[in-house]
């Protein structure tokens, strides 16, 4: 429900909508965020150094837009952070140039922003058009699908992106902490920033449809679909973003410092070094407690690395000390030179130590041993156990101190909800479609996501030939929130029933969200196309 | 682990659309709105040309409209476009037997039961053409193969009854009778068949067989 506000008085949206070589689809998107609920918007259009588009901008004559006509193409960070740079607006919104908005976008996520949430970073829900593109570039929707309706996950967020910018909508003053866009970036910019704001703010998900973005069958078009295909690129982009470490203070996340111990620096120790680069994805810093020697032969582009001279004779204890001495971090991860390293490596016991709510305890990684022992543990308990017992080696200390080492029960991993999600689309994909519906609702029930999970469940459900059962769990989403898919299964089961007039209800409310808002972008869509084809 | 593919369904269900727009026609063609239905239809027969489900559902508005021929050009087209599509052949099998052509309405109704036997129009297409020429060795078969997975059906029940005392199995058809009556004890046409049938036992019994 719409708070009771002056739209025209509330903050400022800055809108910014970046677009290269797409005049065909920019009318469009133009219009769906000019035709607003909420007026009070700044609309900065860029063009990325692409085929000119002034008329298209110019057709729609509203002092709200401002337009950047840029001459050389720069990309996509470059266009965003000069749009940024121009932007007035209290919060920033995002819109790709083939995409659209529905009429309530921008007032669904002020109104969360400003009255529902304190979180300084909201989003909703979009639909993704699956289409098939005709030669003159009109599209023909196939399908409608909400993919993804994820509930904030910070963890996860880390490891990978799960909120779609066009979905986003944040405080223009959260860029001051984060930084601006990465221009060095070839894809994921947009993971890449919304991975620097976690940092800052808890992200609020409002589980309303509020946009459509399009997949065109066939080879996509999109440059940064384009750009994931050159693996190399692919993974330097991701080590790229997932050692970004936004300045300090962070209000959000917790720092960790992993200190690496080794005798000598010799090629196993580059190795392990090199691994812990590939595979950590929660934000660290890498202390290397080396003798000067060693530290002068170190030869690596690794970002974080924290160099700490220590004497040649020194033991493991005593370089730990010494890291320890400098590091202001909360969480200290001890790995020495050898360990085997693989995703979530660190982070499975990390995350047990995060939201283990006994006191004194640490967590090892799966491979720990005697010979080759690691662990994460609280720097305050660390501390603690070194005080009290210095001449002991760290892992008899922290014994001695009462810190107890124990590697995570599966129950205290990460990624419960993915594991299981995994498994029950196996189950899909196994043809068990039962199985794979109890799964469904069973996450649902207790992992969050539940709008995303039930639709799923529905799926299943009449796949595995319970019909009445899809029928009532699509009818339970459909009050609540309408999707195609739901729509078009419980209509199926009316029709099934002979209930012919709920079914043709039902299927037009279907029919009426296939064929899109394009209706309702009446005169500004004609003017622009004419626009189009006189520039065509 | 890859939780990477996770935040995407595997399966992209790509005939939303089309499904939608076929649905909208078969409903407003149950509840006898043919208008709505054929443009339905036509619409998803643009969205999807290579589907034959529109065809079909044309196919059967134009039998409802008694237009035989136009019927048998949609129908066709819908084989055309699958070779599989049981509920064409049912379609054609149903153009046959209006025009009396009861040996061509059975190959169809058969063609169209060993694509899908569960199809309840041709079984009983099959079961009266097969009357009008009185062979009834195949329509024995599909009606059981029909009641193994729908018990309980008794419009399909009462034929297979019959067929039983036609080849002269009294007991079989007893019990379906009585199935029948189980289900429904007014069922007159199972009263005064069952009647038949016990007749006709008595007289075997007393002919010593």
């Amino acid at each position: 429900m719409t708070e009771n506000y002056e739209k025209i008085t509330g903050p400022v949206v800055s809108v910014l909508i970046p677009t290269f070589n797409r005049p065909q689809y920019l009318s469009q998107a133009l219009a769906s965020a000019l035709q607003q609920s909420y007026r009070n918007l700044q609309v900065i259009v860029i063009n990325d150094g692409g085929k000119d588009v002034s008329a298209i901008v110019n057709s729609f004559h509203d002092p709200r837009i401002l337009f950047i006509n840029r001459k050389e193409n720069r990309g996509k960070a470059r266009s965003l952070n000069e749009a940024l740079n121009r932007a007035e607006g209290k919060y920033i919104a995002y819109l790709d140039d083939d995409d659209l908005y529905y009429p309530n976008h921008i007032e669904t996520l002020v109104n969360a922003l400003e009255y529902k949430t304190d979180c300084q970073v909201a989003y909703s829900d979009f639909y993704k058009a699956y289409c098939k593109v005709w030669s003159d570039g009109s599209r023909q929707v196939l399908s409608k699908v909400v993919e993804v309706s994820r509930d904030f996950n910070r963890f996860f967020m880390l490891f990978f992106n799960h909120v779609l910018h066009v979905c986003l909508m944040h405080r223009r003053d959260l860029i001051e902490k984060t930084g601006p866009y990465n221009e060095q970036l070839n894809v994921f910019i947009d993971w890449d920033m919304t991975r620097r704001l976690l940092f800052f703010s808890d992200f609020q998900h409002v589980c309303e449809i509020t946009g459509e973005y399009y997949h065109p069958m066939g080879e996509c078009d999109r440059i940064s679909v384009q750009r994931r295909k050159d693996k190399n690129e692919y993974l330097r982009n991701v080590l790229a973003i997932r050692t970004t470490r936004p300045p300090k203070p962070w209000a959000k996340v917790e720092d960790m410092s992993i200190i690496f111990t080794t005798e000598q620096l010799d090629k196993q120790a580059g190795k392990t070094i090199g691994s812990i680069w590939h595979h950590t994805f929660f934000p660290y810093k890498l202390h290397l407690p080396l003798p000067e020697s060693d530290l002068h032969r170190l030869n690596t582009d690794m970002p974080n690395l924290f160099l700490v001279p220590v004497n040649p004779l020194s033991s493991e204890a005593q370089r730990i000390d010494a890291v320890l001495e400098r590091c202001d971090s909360k969480y200290i991860g001890i790995v020495p030179s050898g360990f085997p390293i693989s995703d979530i490596w660190i982070e499975s016991p990390l995350y047990a130590l995060i939201n283990n709510s006994v006191a004194h305890q640490g967590f090892e990684p799966e491979g720990s041993t005697d010979r080759l022992w690691a662990a994460v543990v609280k720097k305050d308990d660390l501390q603690f156990a070194r005080s009290r017992f210095p001449s002991l080696p760290v892992r008899e200390s922290l014994k001695a101190a009462g810190i107890a080492l124990r590697q995570p029960a599966f129950e205290e991993f990460p990624f419960q909800f993915d594991n299981l999600l995994q498994k029950a689309q196996l189950a899909e994909k196994d043809g068990d479609w039962q199985q794979a519906a109890q799964m469904f609702e069973y996450i649902a029930e207790h992992h969050q996501n539940e709008l995303w999970m039930k639709r799923l469940a529905a799926n299943a459900l009449f796949k595995a030939g319970d019909h009445t059962r899809a029928a009532e769990l699509s009818h339970k989403i459909n009050q609540h929130r309408p999707t195609v898919n739901t729509l078009l299964l419980e209509a199926k089961v009316k029709r099934e029933k002979k209930n012919f007039n709920s079914a043709i209800e039902l299927l037009k409310t279907a029919e009426k969200i296939l064929k899109g808002p394009l209706l309702d972008l009446s005169d500004y869509y004609s003017l622009s196309r004419a626009q189009v084809s006189e520039n065509e | 682990m890859d939780i990477t593919q996770n935040s995407v369904d595997q399966q992209h269900d790509l005939t939303q659309h089309y499904e939608v727009l076929l649905e909208l026609g078969d409903c407003y063609s149950s509840v006898g709105n043919y208008t709505q239905a054929q443009q339905y239809y036509e619409k998803a027969a643009v969205l999807a040309p290579d589907e034959a489900g529109p065809y079909v559902g044309l196919g059967v508005i134009d039998l409802q409209k008694n237009l035989t021929e136009d019927a048998e050009i949609a129908f066709k087209v819908a084989c055309r476009l699958d070779v599989n599509c049981a509920k064409a052949y049912a379609g054609l099998g149903l153009v046959a037997q209006q025009r009396a052509e009861y040996k061509q309405a059975f190959e169809m109704y058969l063609k169209c039961l060993e694509l899908d036997t569960d199809n309840l129009i041709a079984l009983l297409g099959l079961f009266q053409t097969s009357c009008q020429m009185g062979s009834f060795t195949k329509v024995t078969y599909y009606l059981e193969v029909y009641l193994n997975m729908h018990p309980g059906d008794i419009s399909v029940m009462f034929p297979l009854a019959a067929l039983y005392m036609k080849d002269g199995r009294f007991e079989e058809s007893k019990k379906v009778l009585l199935d029948i009556l189980s289900l429904d004890k007014n069922h007159r046409d199972a009263v005064n068949l069952l009647e038949e049938v016990e007749h006709s036992l008595a007289q075997t019994k007393q002919a010593g067989f």
